[in-house]
């Protein structure tokens, strides 16, 4: 995800702001890192370039 | 890379319903300046963002909330966000598209992949667009549109009284006619 992102990003629960942590990045973009919220500290995962904020009881296996 | 096979059988592939919605979003927006936020909900294998971006000139937002759709729309270059509907997004957004799930699925049958939650609208046809409806609102901009694609099986009635609900007119901006239904292309505001 480009950072710039970031301005239209909200933690899916509490709709608060999203603080970046970065693990990888290329010159374009984040690929690997999280994504906090600055209200709930709930985290949302970065992974080969895409943001998950799927709240954590939704963010595994099939459609529920 | 996406293992294609199983993309093709686990996404929305693009149909008559993204191309109209397609085609209807770029012949209204034009040319954009580069830095609208534009966002496409459930974005699938991303040929609506894909399309809408060449369009206009921006970099569109995919959203979708299966793992294997990001993944894909992602391999067709457009930008992507794991998200249902717009529950991660904060506004204000300027421009919004959605293509939702919309064929009424039996209440009893369970949905237990990624094409069939692609495609079930629920009982009533819109399990995906209600919620949508009720959310849009806090993100879209004072001046913002979003364009819904809707089909006479889902009750375009009673998604534009959904929005008034909300505090969104709705219009009609183009339709096309099929042997067993009618798809529509809302445009929703701020009333």
């Amino acid at each position: 995800m480009k950072e710039s992102l970031m301005d239209i990003l909200c933690c899916p629960l509490d709709k608060q702001e999203l603080e970046l942590e970065v693990v990888r990045r290329d010159e374009e973009e984040i690929l690997d890192g999280r994504l906090v919220c600055t209200e709930c500290d709930e985290e949302y995962p970065i992974e080969e370039g895409i943001p998950n904020l799927l709240p954590p009881d939704m963010r595994e296996g099939a459609p529920a | 890379m996406v293992d294609r096979e199983r993309a093709a059988e686990q996404v929305y592939q693009p149909a008559e319903d993204s191309h109209l919605l397609a085609e209807t979003a770029a012949d209204e927006l034009g040319d954009l300046p580069a830095d609208t936020r534009v966002v496409d909900v459930g974005t699938g294998s991303g040929y609506v963002a894909a399309q809408v971006g060449d369009a206009t000139g921006v970099d569109v937002l995919g959203v979708d909330i299966s793992p294997i759709a990001v993944r894909e729309a992602r391999d067709h270059g457009v930008s992507v966000v794991r998200s249902n509907l717009l529950d991660g997004l904060a506004g204000p957004l300027d421009v919004v598209l959605f293509n939702p799930p919309y064929l009424p699925t039996d209440p009893d049958a369970e949905w237990d992949d990624w094409m069939e939650y692609a495609l079930s609208g629920g009982p009533d046809g819109r399990r995906a667009v209600d919620p949508f409806l009720d959310d849009l609102p806090r993100v879209l901009a004072e001046d913002g549109r979003a364009f819904l694609l809707v089909s006479s099986l889902t009750d375009v009635e009673a998604v534009t009284e959904r929005a008034a609900a909300n505090g969104l007119a709705a219009r009609e901006l183009a339709e096309e006619s099929f042997p067993f239904e009618r798809l529509v292309v809302l445009e929703l505001r701020h009333a």
